[in-house]
């Protein structure tokens, strides 16, 4: 059995890891990112699409060329870089219990970072009746079939849900010869981003259903068709609408949730509404010198901010691990000790914030990052303290695929100190 | 043309459990099954609680065989290595009337020799289950019911019946029986034949149509079909016991059981159908499963199920419920181990006993073997050894050190060694149920392609043609592009 020893390790090497490892080695740290796939990349490097890079590159890349920028820099740091090797129990004293087929090992760490991503919804989830045969699967493993392994998951595909893989695998496997009845999805608006409607459905003619779903599943060992039926403004069947789809393959893409397993084995408190950890503003979860970032934190879908989130948590780790370190040696106390904790909240149209936490006096800006609930077309941010109102954004469209975000600025905040304990995000309409 | 003393007929837990109960004597014994794996009928989509017996009536075949099973289990999980666990049963009353109901079904259950069953008041039920509705009001406790992961079983009677002698064959569906000149059976399936001296027809949901093969038109059946769900082992309040409102007069009721593997199953729903083979899920039925089980549990979060499932109980019509456990009556050498309803599961070994006595009375030599092995080693659960242990494997075979599936950490090794063990594994499912990978709450989003691979080089079969359970079931279609392997 081995034991390591570093100031940083970062649990998954998808692009979050990989953003947290190079800042955190910048900083001066000792880091290992622990990978259990092949490869560092993690989710990119299935996705062979184009799109990726835009804000933080400049340029459009794939997701495999958007890794690769990444992975030669992370090659080149002096990372320590563990790959097919799984982390299978977390601790809160920072012990990671890992495995590979050269056996298990114990790394022992100054600051965690994870970086684990998240996994997709399935059928269970929502719980579509009918029969239960091979052809339903869900839209990021058909993408990994498609992509990676070179196979088909079948010929009439029908696909649930407007999140962004479906849409992204409507066009894939339009172009690679399958043929895509449609896309149907339960709400009034589409959960994907605008580009990925126009660019994957309009452009191919792919029709997509909106208020519309899947309410039976048909056939035996083998999917053969679908029920379909468009629902009312209660989500409710409208039971005329009812109509049978023949097709073999039913791709679910009906929302991701990070992953939080390890998280919740070290203590970390979750976030009800995201699945992800509780963070304050340097993205520390509520366990000590335990930060997180990317999917595994919110879902996002611009890689691009994952990238900004991981610098941020990975240089927040370094500095713990290493304040830490000399803490032993000179019995000093942590920094942020005599600061105020204030809870953000969602308010009015949020469906989260993440940080949902927040210390003050502060000397940095504080990006808060969130979502809508509902689309609205003439809207502003309003941040509020009681009845104060610290920040109140330009007026504009909102979608819930969208993520937002502000940023506050020190002296924007630091009047709060021990006056209030609570900031409320809210998206208004404006008449 | 192989001839055997005894052909089974269906290899579910009530088939299984005959063919170990028969690899104990001096006889030859063969199992046939239709399905790609054993244990895919109805043993598939149960709730697993080996009942007690307080329900059948006093003096019932049902009665007997159900409180004698019960009583095996706790050695048998010993002998063959499978999971159990104790959670008792609590039948909640919520008014006066339900009280009586479960006065009564306390005298049954002290009639039918179920021991230190009581009726307990809210207080005591409180202390075990917190998070009771505030109207349960007293219950019948029966603590000393089991819970079994039932295809496990099946598994594990089908592995030890074939270390003893007994043949088991799957994908070998029956389609035609002869009695021939000599008083032998011929036993024939699409691609092979058998003899035997004795049937014992344990086909499930189709024991009516297998026995027509025969000639016999005894009894009629219809299945009753239930609905169940999974809830994911990491739902907080998880309950402890098995919990049953009173029941009405034709069902148990909506029930949590908790699970040998840490989830929540609920079920199960009650409805006659036509189709044998349409196992589905029905939107009501889901509903009704979620409705049913706020009343005993009201905060139970409904958001953490991870999959839905349903089962279909064979029931021989105009039976009174009761199992139907004889040998013909017009063909000798004929046995039925028909209309295994609820509680099948609870009373499959004791049907295994009945069935061996049965096949005594009818003439065969029941004569016990010495070199039989009652024990039937565990296979290599990677999750429950300690880290020394798991370092030791993975430096004596690589395999045991590559996760397949995250969710329950099933390790390569592990994949392999169902694939090529006792009774292989040669479908996603038959993996599943082996080793569970697959059964987590990603629902095999993440391993499905990794298991489909090693299926195909372990068993050197193309990709396209892994299928998840039946002939049909093919997961993937040819290469999107070019040459692929
Ligand atoms: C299908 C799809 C299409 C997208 N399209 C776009 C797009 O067009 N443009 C864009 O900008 N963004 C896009 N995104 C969003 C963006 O790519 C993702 O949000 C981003 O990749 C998430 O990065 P991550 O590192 O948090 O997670 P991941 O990329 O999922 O990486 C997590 C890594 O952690 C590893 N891991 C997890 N648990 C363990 C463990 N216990 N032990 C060891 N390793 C572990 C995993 O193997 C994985 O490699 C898309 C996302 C998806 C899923
Ligand atoms: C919803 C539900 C909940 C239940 N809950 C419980 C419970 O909690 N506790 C309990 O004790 N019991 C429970 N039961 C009952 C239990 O599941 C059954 O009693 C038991 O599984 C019956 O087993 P079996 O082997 O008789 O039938 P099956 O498992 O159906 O096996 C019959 C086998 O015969 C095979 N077969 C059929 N025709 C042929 C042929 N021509 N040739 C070859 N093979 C053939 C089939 O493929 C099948 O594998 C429940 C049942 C249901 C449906």
């Amino acid at each position: 059995m081995k034991q390591l020893d570093y100031d940083v390790v970062v649990i998954g090497g998808g692009p979050a890891g990989m953003a947290a490892a190079l800042k955190a080695k910048e900083k001066g740290a000792t880091v290992a990112v622990i990978e259990r796939n092949d490869e560092l990349g993690g989710i990119l490097n299935q996705c062979i699409h184009s799109g990726f890079g835009l804000s933080y590159f400049k340029q459009e890349l794939t997701g495999p060329e958007y890794a690769e920028l990444f992975i030669n820099q992370v090659a080149a740091a002096g990372i320590d870089i563990f790959l097919k090797t799984m982390v299978i129990d977390l601790n809160p004293e920072h012990q990671v219990k890992a495995m590979n087929e050269d056996g298990m090992l114990v790394l022992a760490a100054g600051a965690i970072v994870l970086a684990m991503g998240c996994r997709e919804r399935t059928r269970g989830a929502i719980k579509i009746p009918g029969s239960r045969p091979a052809g339903v699967l869900t839209a990021g493993l058909a993408q990994r079939y498609v992509n990676i392994e070179n196979r088909k998951p079948g010929e009439r595909i029908v696909i649930l849900g407007s999140g962004d893989i479906g849409l992204i695998m409507a066009r894939r496997l339009t172009l690679e010869g399958m043929q895509v009845l449609g896309v149907y999805e339960l709400m009034p608006y589409a959960n994907g981003l605008y580009r990925n409607i126009k660019n994957c459905l309009d452009d191919f003619d792919i029709p997509l259903h909106l208020s519309t779903t899947v309410t039976n599943i048909i056939g035996h060992p083998h999917l053969e068709a679908i029920e379909v039926a468009r629902v009312d403004e209660n989500l409710a069947v409208i039971e005329a609408t009812r109509e049978v789809i023949a097709c073999d393959t039913l791709l679910l893409s009906i929302g991701l949730i990070p992953e939080n397993e390890l998280s919740q084995k070290s203590g970390v408190s979750l976030n009800p509404r995201t699945n992800g950890p509780l963070v304050n503003e340097t993205l520390e979860t509520d366990q000590p010198g335990i930060f997180a970032c990317g999917n595994v934190l919110h879902v996002h879908d611009l890689v691009d901010n994952v990238t900004l989130e991981a610098e941020q948590a990975g240089e927040a780790a370094a500095d713990y691990a290493l304040q830490q370190k000399a803490a032993a040696t000179v019995k000093a106390t942590r920094l942020a000790d005599n600061k105020v904790a204030i809870t953000i909240s969602p308010g009015e149209n949020v469906g989260y914030t993440v940080p949902a936490k927040l210390s003050v006096p502060s000397q940095k800006a504080t990006r808060i990052l969130f979502r809508v609930r509902q689309p609205m077309d003439q809207a502003a941010v309003v941040i509020q303290a009681g009845t104060k109102i610290l920040y109140q954004s330009k007026t504009r469209a909102f979608k819930p695929s969208v993520m937002e975000a502000v940023v506050l600025k020190p002296e924007e905040i630091n009047g709060l100190n021990g006056i209030e304990k609570t900031i409320t995000v809210s998206v208004r309409e404006v008449k | 043309m192989n001839h055997y003393d005894i052909i089974i007929i269906g290899g579910g837990i009530t088939g299984t459990a005959i063919a170990r109960e028969c690899s104990k004597y001096q006889l030859t014994a063969a199992l046939l099954e239709r399905g790609t794996d054993i244990g895919i009928g109805a043993t598939k989509g149960n709730g697993g609680v080996v009942h007690p017996g307080y329900d059948p009536t006093p003096g019932s075949l049902k009665a007997k065989i159900n409180v004698r099973g019960a009583n095996l289990y706790p050695q048998l999980a010993r002998d063959l290595n499978f999971g159990i666990i104790n959670p008792g049963i609590f039948v909640i009353g919520f008014s006066d009337a339900d009280e009586a109901v479960l006065k009564h079904k306390l005298e049954f259950g002290i009639k039918n020799g179920v021991r230190d069953l009581a009726i307990i008041d809210a207080s005591q039920m409180r202390n075990r289950e917190p998070h009771l509705a505030a109207d349960a009001k007293n219950a019948l406790y029966a603590p000393t019911a089991t819970v079994v992961d039932p295809f496990e079983v099946a598994i594990a009677f089908a592995e030890n019946a074939k270390a003893n002698g007994v043949d088991i064959l799957t994908s070998q569906p029956v389609i035609a029986i002869k009695k021939r000149a000599d008083g032998r059976f011929q036993l024939i399936t699409p691609d092979q034949q058998f003899s035997c001296s004795y049937i014992v027809n344990a086909a499930g949901n189709h024991a009516d149509e297998v026995a027509r093969l025969a000639g016999i038109t005894e009894y009629q059946m219809k299945p009753r079909h239930g609905d169940l769900l999974v809830l994911d082992k990491d739902m907080v309040n998880k309950p402890q016991t098995v919990m049953f409102p009173c029941p009405g007069p034709d069902t148990k009721g909506i029930a949590c059981i908790p699970t040998v593997h840490g989830n929540t199953i609920v079920g199960s729903t009650a409805t006659m159908v036509d189709d044998k083979e349409a196992v589905n899920n029905y939107g009501p039925g889901i509903q009704a499963l979620i409705d049913g089980i706020h009343k005993i549990l009201p905060e139970l979060d409904a958001g953490k199920i991870i999959r839905t499932f349903a089962g279909l109980r064979p029931v021989v019509l105009d039976n009174n419920n009761d199992f139907f456990i004889a040998e013909s009556q017009t063909v000798t050498g004929f046995i039925h181990a028909a209309g295994i309803q609820s509680p099948g599961v609870a009373s499959a070994p004791a049907i295994a006993e009945q069935v061996r006595d049965l096949l005594d009375n009818a003439g065969l030599k029941i004569v016990p073997k010495s070199d039989y092995n009652p024990y039937r080693e565990k296979s290599i659960d990677f999750d429950a050894l300690s880290m020394a242990e798991q370092d030791a494997l993975i430096h004596q075979n690589p395999a045991y050190g590559r996760i397949v599936c995250r969710c329950e950490t099933v390790t390569e090794g592990e994949i392999i060694a169902a694939i090529h063990g006792e009774i292989p594994a040669r479908t996603l499912d038959a993996i599943k149920r082996r080793t569970r990978a697959g059964m987590g709450r990603c629902q095999s989003g993440f391993c499905q392609y990794k298991v489909i691979a090693i299926l195909s080089r372990e068993l050197g079969m193309p990709v396209s043609d892994i299928c998840l359970e039946d002939r049909g079931s093919q997961m993937l279609c040819g290469p999107v592009k070019g040459g692929a392997k």
